[in-house]
């Protein structure tokens, strides 16, 4: 604090003296590159602040600047920024050509930068993920294929659905932005993987670390923001065409996309596919407590599935105003794993082995309507954004009906049904002042969630949330940042009573028995008020930069953890919620150090990390009837860990990336005191190495990637779960572009091997490891990108 | 490049020591699951054991942990659809589904106090003259002082 004080007073100090000398002018022209007519309302910007906007004939002017060299910076929406270094010993007349905007307009590009600079500015560790690494690494899910970044993992459901779980911590505690909508779905659950197209999207920012200053409740532990696409170049049409094929569970897909833009109009859409057979795993039966089922062809049987989404967006710019909608439904059925629902074993009469690719029961269905809506407003040195979002998710569970306990055999199939509804409003106010980019902004969030089906786990619900939020990134240099944010939030959840459907035998005190239907939840109101707040500096010298940042998150109690009071027939448990939770919060240090030089590029991001009422579902040495009560109850937590990557390009053809990733937490009261949190990932290392070839034939730009993953053993666990033991597990790739209808924009063949060993292991944090079931074998996928 | 191959390698190889050499320290928590049996003499009932209506019996089965017991409980039911089946070695023999009139039904918990590290469950219970005969499904499962659970399941049959 006392270094930037006197880095402020220096910069003061210098001023001063400087204003004392002669002055010059810079002045110019903004044109339009292509066209070469003058832009209007371009924003011309010397670094130490002084700006200016052009007129109808693109001409600026700014006075008084002092010998020295500046960089001007010109911005206009829908054009790419323009930087230029200027000496200034006399009065200067530029000319300036700003080229059209061809990538995305989403957040912070609007502000200027480009996300990579911005990346670096800001003092939360974030991480950028492009569209050529999702196309490189593409898994069969959106979450599988960002486990290579290091501090993110995933839970796993079977081969096609997966969840986001960054440096330990998922579920609710990890915020999903597409396109600047939180994703609202089903997350608490286990069993419930991301309802997102994986395919057409272009960029996503991972944030590790709280951040619920700008996104609100859930983004304790981090955050997958999926930006808005691209726009596209004015009068163009392109599309394409995606191909995959796989061996492990017979996977088919394909995702067509297309997108247009006349002059200020523009759409794009997308048609995806795929469907898939049961998953093979390396073993022969699956052995689970006393259990062995043996399994037909290595099949994971009833695994299968498929998924149908579509989606459409249309979009208007102009050089004061933009607006986006896009309209996308994600629908998806697959199934279960026969032999245990949950922790039981089943039998049935069901042939799942007549046929692979049948979805028998149990499966679960799932259905995903967005509508969103973004659009910006510029005026003065004001960007007003509004967001607007309407989702529903409606998920349903399907299972042969078994009589457990008091309750007889249920009628239907339908074993759980939840039906939500969200609506989200994001207002901000984006400016600059003086040194200041300052964002004011407000976000509301209304959830309504209705259930079904004759499993009950959740109450019916409604939520309300509520936050405003103020951010200001100081530039106290021009490589040295200060940032600090302070938000309110109010929430409010509103649980509705649910009663059995059947009665169960009840003894009274005196005695005797009596039956009834027994209420499981409560009608209840529950109120949460909660300040959020961070502060950070970055710090960008040459080759390498520094972050450091403080922050508190926080998160309002999910309706299951405030209400439940029931069996959870997929775990075989009976979770008791606790109406008197409070609101989670979280405490985070965050630092980052990079280095980046040519052929080496090495990132150091250490954290440490204090919960003081960890909401967690404890389980407890007593009875429900005959299952064991977990009660969520909260808890101290402690936790640390980082990531160090390391990038070496040797020489042209060869890319070396190292990363490895760890974190530590305990819990450090309460009746679990000394454990560690459930799903805690283990120490982990990822190297891949890329060797580009020569062109060869038809091979252009042709590369060999070789992925390796070593996994330390994980001991640190907590009951129900079990030591995973470590493991390691190579994959092989050959990428390569080729030539087909089209010379100009080439087209991609990928083809990849994972598991190229067929290990058996098992990964800590996947849905089906409770029942000791082995990740995937050997995979061949052959997949084509073929643009038209 | 001027950089040689040297440093990445050492880099890739301290990365891969630190992976396999860290492992979790020791905070003496309670890891190990408790223990149930019924394969020792007295263990009741055995897999596919037949019993009549109108008795009583007592149910007997080990258990243990290497902390203290915290509580036990049984579960029978009817397992005239076949939904499940036990985790003791070899198959009993099923009979044909059918529809519950009147099936037997156990849910008891209790707690084991004193902080025993085994124990044997003794449960008498009486089958009544008027439950359905058939396929039925005997769950023991324990839980030890730190939440840990253990079951083991049973196929017996329930005749005249």
């Amino acid at each position: 604090m006392k270094k930037i004080c006197i880095g402020v007073f220096l910069c003061m100090f210098c001023l001063w003296k400087l204003s004392a000398q002669q002055t010059f002018r810079i002045s110019g022209y903004v044109v339009d590159k292509q066209s070469e007519t003058p832009l209007q309302d371009a924003l011309v910007k010397v670094a130490n602040n002084k700006y200016t906007t052009t007129n109808d004939k693109g001409y600026f002017s700014l006075d008084k600047l002092t010998t020295g060299t500046y960089q001007l910076q010109v911005i206009l929406l829908g054009h790419k920024d323009y930087f230029i270094e200027i000496t200034l010993r006399s009065n200067q007349t530029i000319y300036i050509a700003l080229e059209e905007e061809l990538s995305t307009l989403s957040e912070v590009v609007l502000h200027s930068k480009t996300h990579q600079r911005e990346a670096k500015e800001t003092a939360i560790v974030s991480e950028e993920i492009n569209e050529t690494f999702l196309e490189e690494n593409r898994e069969n899910s959106l979450m599988q294929t960002l486990n290579k970044i290091a501090g993110v993992s995933s839970i796993t459901i079977g081969s096609g659905q997966s969840k986001p779980v960054i440096r330990g911590l998922g579920f609710n505690r990890v915020a999903v932005i597409q396109k600047g909508i939180k994703h609202e779905a089903q997350q608490w659950g286990s069993d419930h993987g991301l309802e997102i197209d994986q395919y057409g999207i272009d960029e996503i920012q991972i944030i590790k670390g709280p951040a619920s200053l700008m996104y609100g409740s859930d983004a304790i532990a981090g955050v997958v923001n999926i930006r808005q696409d691209k726009i596209p170049e004015k009068n163009t049409f392109s599309g394409e065409i995606n191909l995959l094929a796989e061996t492990n569970n017979d996977l088919f897909g394909t995702s067509v996309g297309m997108q247009s833009r006349k002059n200020k109009w523009y759409y794009n859409g997308r048609l995806t596919y795929r469907d898939y057979a049961d998953y093979k795993v390396p073993t022969d039966s699956i052995r689970y407590d006393n259990n062995v089922f043996e399994l037909h062809d290595n099949n994971l049987r009833n695994t299968a599935g498929k998924e149908a989404n579509a989606s459409f967006g249309f979009g208007y710019i102009s050089n004061k105003f933009k607006t986006e909608t896009y309209i996308s439904n994600v629908h998806a059925k697959t199934g279960f794993f026969a032999n245990a629902h949950g922790f039981e074993v089943r039998l049935s009469d069901i042939d799942y082995d007549a046929s692979n690719r049948d979805i028998d029961l149990p499966y679960h269905k799932l259905n995903h309507i967005k509508l969103i809506n973004n659009s910006s407003f510029i005026f003065d040195k004001h960007i007003l954004k509004f967001g607007l979002g309407f989702q529903n998710n409606l998920r349903e569970e399907y299972s042969e009906p078994t009589p457990h306990g008091f309750m007889p055999k249920p009628s239907s199939t339908k074993e759980r049904k939840f039906n939500k509804s969200t609506y989200i409003l994001n207002v901000k106010d984006e400016f600059v002042l003086n040194h200041h980019d300052i964002v004011i902004g407000a976000n509301t969030e209304y959830q309504n969630n209705r259930i079904g089906g004759w499993g009950f786990l959740i109450p019916e619900y409604k939520r309300f949330t509520s936050g405003i939020f103020v951010y200001d990134k100081y530039m106290v240099k021009e490589n040295l940042f200060l940032q600090a944010g302070l938000r309110y939030d109010f929430g409010v959840v509103d649980t509705v009573s649910y009663f059995d459907w059947f009665q169960s035998e009840v003894n009274n005190e005196n005695g005797t028995t009596s039956s009834l239907f027994i209420q499981r939840a409560k009608d209840q109101t529950s109120y949460f008020y909660n300040t959020s707040a961070s502060l950070g500096l970055s710090y960008i010298r040459d080759k390498t930069s520094y972050k450091l940042n403080v922050g508190k998150s926080f998160r309002v109690p999910l309706a299951n953890e405030l209400a439940s009071n029931g069996v959870n027939y997929h775990m075989f448990r009976y979770e008791k919620g606790n109406p008197d939770l409070d609101a989670e919060s979280s405490y985070q240090i965050d630092a980052q150090v990079t280095y980046e030089a040519n052929s080496i590029n090495v990132s150091v991001t250490p954290f440490v990390n204090f919960f003081d009422n960890f909401i967690y579902l404890n389980p407890t040495s007593n009875y429900y009837e005959t299952l064991q009560i977990y009660d969520y109850t909260q808890t101290q937590v402690f936790r640390f860990g980082g990531e160090i990557n390391v990038n070496i390009q040797p020489w042209e053809a060869l890319q070396v990336n190292a990363s490895i990733e760890y974190v530590y937490g305990r819990q450090t009261s309460g009746v679990k005191k000394g454990f560690a949190l459930p799903f805690s990932p283990p120490l982990s290392s990822f190297l891949s190495v890329t060797y580009a070839l020569k062109d060869m034939a038809w091979f252009l730009k042709p590369q060999f990637k070789a992925d390796f993953r070593l996994t330390a053993k994980q001991e640190d666990i907590v009951p129900p779960e079990e030591y995973t033991s470590g493991y390691n597990v190579l994959g092989v790739s050959f990428i390569s572009e080729f030539e087909m209808f089209n010379s100009k924009n080439r087209s991609q063949l990928r083809i990849k091997v994972n598991n190229v060993f067929d290990t058996k292991y098992f990964d800590h944090t996947s849905f089906y490891r409770l029942i000791d079931v082995p990740e995937a074998g050997r995979n061949l996928s052959v997949s084509l990108t073929i643009p038209f | 490049m001027t950089i040689s191959l040297k440093p990445m390698i050492l880099v890739v190889l301290m990365l891969c020591f630190i992976t396999t050499s860290c492992s979790s320290d020791d905070d003496n928590t309670d890891t190990t699951k408790p223990t149930i049996t019924i394969n020792y003499d007295g263990g009741f009932p055995q897999a596919c054991e037949a019993l009549e209506r109108g008795q009583t019996y007592t149910f007997k089965a080990q258990v243990a942990d290497n902390v203290a017991l915290a509580s036990y409980s049984l579960d029978i039911h009817h397992n005239f659809d076949h939904h499940t089946h036990d985790d003791q070695i070899g198959d009993c023999e099923f009979h044909d589904d059918k529809t519950p009139i009147n099936p037997f039904l156990v849910l008891e918990n209790y707690s084991i106090s004193g902080e025993q590290q085994s124990y044997e469950i003794a449960l008498e219970i009486s089958i009544p003259n008027d439950v359905d005969t058939g396929d039925y499904h005997c769950e023991y499962s324990v839980i030890d002082k730190t939440g840990w659970r253990s079951q083991t399941s049973i196929d017996i049959t329930i005749i005249e």
